[in-house]
């Protein structure tokens, strides 16, 4: 085995991972802000998608006009979500568990939805991050644009969204929500306010990923829910649940765990492996093992 | 005894009455309409060949009932949607059988699903002809009279791949990568077996998953094993994955992929990366084939967009079906069905007749992708 090949699926394992902790980030903004986990969580990419193929390919919007148009649109969709599908069953006295089963069934409303309306067959992502076959090439190893893209844009992503939750009033406001509600208004925190940015920006976070994850993914029915959402959660879980930096250093893992167990056993087992491997890590750490947040609690 | 006898009698001939049984019934009558159905996705995985199966179809009965129709009496389709999904398959297919009282049906399209229902078409006696092309179920597995296969099967498209790639390529060490649905696995066993004939041992046989993203480790594996050829045995979606990395890695041993890499849906996925493949086809509107440059044209002229595979078998399904209602000289489905035993029609597909296996024809091409256009380098039937 050559050092070269070694690097190659480093790089793949790398980008494909970070592609499932950019999943795992929506997840976490949520769970860190309101305490849910919602299961319509990739759904958001699915719609980011597909609202930018129609923009793009089909209205001829241009590049930017079209990006802002998806992201606009799926982030009214996450106050949406806020209004009639959180705040119903809270008023009705439901609860986490209440709303893990409303947004799972919400999952498979946008997958028919979508299926209904685009067919099933996916798409081709217009080459806005680069061809096909255009690579950057350093030294023996040749990586496609579009990783390059989605480095960058996990990379700003993740400092903005730390910044945001550790620096910012804002994040304060959020995670004081996030620990108690009525403590949190009795601060004088708006926590109606709180809650709708907690929705719309879990949302966002998605949707950019899901437009990034289209030249990958393709825009098809696999960016709303199937292996992308399990590793998405099991990101996040290995973060534990909190950590924005652990929800991607988990993806990453997870990724390079699937390109070794092809490479160095087969890709016969190659999920087998990498789910052994989750599940033998859950239960050792349960709260994941790149969560330095909770660590020694 | 006497009033129960002509009981009897009356109940027998009202029975007969409501089963339709009548003397006359099954001739061709020019004033009513022949009911045929079709099957095909139009939503859910398989919803884009749906649209060139109905088309394909309707291109043809709108030419035979423009040119006056089937002795006279004109072609009337009934279409539903089956997902490509068993369950719906055998709802629609039931209710164009028993509800509807179609002569014949098309379709289903996808493999699943006819193996899913292509007992209702015993049952109804009625003849089922389909464009699917899992080997799986072939006559002599599935012992069906009014089941019929209008494409090439798989099994004859894998050989001929290996028969390019053995004699032609002239390749000693061919490597695989293989899906896990039960078209690519049962094309792989197939591949296994004409290689063996060919006394070829495959270096390599590499598994994905529909859905992968990333098979840079699988193309490592492939690479380093020294491959001289790759054969490609997944769906669309993968292939286009494969080759994305597959250049990525500027891996250079020419790539022989199976019917799904011969498609617009793979290339239009792939992009440019899918310059150079090699796929074996079942059909290439490239092809300058008088009958097939026909159908193309009108096919264009009627839809204003090319014909892809399978919407040619459907076509040549539906004159098939025309000369076996002729030859049969009568609309009942179990007098069609023995015509359609027998009868010989040219078409599209070239020549079309049944053999053991109930299969109408062979005909697949090998051709190359050259970025527009895919290029046919022979046409095997």
């Amino acid at each position: 085995m050559l050092f070269n090949d070694l690097l190659q699926n480093i790089i793949g394992g790398v980008t494909v991972g970070s592609t499932y902790g950019l999943i795992g980030l929506g997840v976490v903004f949520l769970w860190q802000s309101i305490n849910r986990i919602n299961f319509a969580n990739i759904s958001s990419a699915m719609l980011a998608a597909y609202l930018f193929y129609t923009f793009y390919t089909q209205l001829h919007f241009g590049f930017f006009p079209s990006f802002i148009c998806s992201i606009l649109i799926i982030a009214i969709y996450g106050m949406l979500l806020r209004y009639l599908v959180y705040e119903p069953i809270t008023r009705h006295g439901g609860d986490k568990l209440e709303f893990v089963v409303a947004t799972l069934m919400l999952c498979i409303l946008w997958l028919s939805v979508i299926n209904a309306t685009f067919g099933g067959l996916p798409k081709p992502f217009p080459p806005v991050f680069g061809e096909a076959t255009s690579f950057v090439q350093l030294g023996p190893i040749s990586i496609p644009s579009v990783y390059f893209w989605i480095f960058l844009v996990v990379l700003l992503l993740i400092l903005g969204l730390y910044f945001l939750l550790r620096k910012t009033f804002i994040g304060k406001m959020l995670r004081a929500t996030a620990q108690n509600k009525e403590a949190a208004a009795l601060m004088g925190i708006n926590v109606n306010l709180t809650t709708s940015i907690a929705f719309m920006m879990a949302t966002t976070i998605v949707g950019i990923a899901g437009i990034l994850l289209a030249p990958i993914y393709f825009v098809s029915l696999e960016l709303g829910g199937g292996s992308i959402g399990v590793k998405g959660f099991a990101s996040a879980v290995m973060g534990g649940l909190i950590d924005p930096f652990g929800a991607i250093l988990g993806g990453i893992t997870i990724g390079l765990i699937e390109n070794f167990s092809t490479l160095f056993i087969s890709s016969a087992y190659k999920d087998i492996i990498s789910f052994m491997i989750l599940v033998a890590v859950l239960l050792w750490k349960p709260r994941g093992i790149f969560n330095w947040t909770t660590k020694g609690d | 005894m006497k009033k129960l006898s002509r009981k009897v009698f009356v109940g027998l001939i009202l029975l007969i009455l409501i089963n339709g049984n009548v003397w006359g019934q099954g001739k061709i009558d020019p004033s009513k309409p022949i009911k045929i159905a079709l099957s095909a996705p139009f939503t859910g995985l398989g919803s884009i060949l749906g649209d060139y199966i109905k088309q394909g179809a309707l291109l043809a009965i709108d030419e035979i009932n423009a040119a006056g129709g089937v002795a006279g009496a004109k072609f009337d389709l009934v279409v539903y949607d089956d997902q490509a999904n068993a369950s719906t398959a055998a709802t629609v297919v039931r209710r164009a059988l028993f509800d509807d009282r179609a002569v014949a049906i098309f379709g289903p399209n996808m493999s699943a699903a006819v193996i899913g229902v292509h007992t209702l078409a015993q049952q109804a006696k009625k003849p089922m002809l389909v464009g699917a092309t899992s080997p799986s179920f072939r006559f002599d597995k599935v012992k069906n009279d009014y089941l019929f296969r209008l494409r090439a099967d798989d099994g004859i498209k894998v050989a001929q791949q290996v028969k390019y790639i053995a004699e032609v390529l002239k390749a000693k060490k061919p490597g695989v990568i293989v899906g896990s649905t039960d078209y690519c696995t049962s094309a792989l066993d197939v591949a296994k077996e004409a290689f063996a004939k060919y006394g070829i041992k495959i270096v390599d046989i590499e598994n994905m998953k529909e859905g992968d993203k990333d098979v840079t480790a699988q193309l490592t594996k492939l690479k380093n094993a020294g491959i001289d050829c790759l054969v490609g045995l997944t769906h669309e979606p993968e292939a286009a994955v494969v080759m994305k990395q597959y250049r990525q890695m500027k891996l250079s041993a020419p790539v022989v992929g199976f019917s799904a890499w011969g498609v617009p849906a793979f290339t239009d996925l792939a992009g440019d990366a899918a310059v150079g493949v090699i796929s074996v086809q079942g059909f290439n509107p490239a092809d300058t084939d008088p009958p097939v440059k026909a159908f193309v044209d009108a096919y264009k002229a009627k839809w204003g967009r090319e014909p892809s595979d399978p919407a040619q078998c459907y076509y040549d399904g539906v004159y098939l079906l025309k000369k076996a209602i002729e030859t049969a000289g009568s609309t009942d489905s179990v007098k069609i069905t023995e015509a359609l035993a027998t009868i010989e029609y040219t078409g599209v597909q070239g020549r079309m007749k049944m053999d053991a296996l109930h299969n109408y024809t062979d005909i697949c091409y090998i051709s190359q992708f050259d970025g527009k256009i895919w290029k046919i380098i022979t046409k095997i039937q």
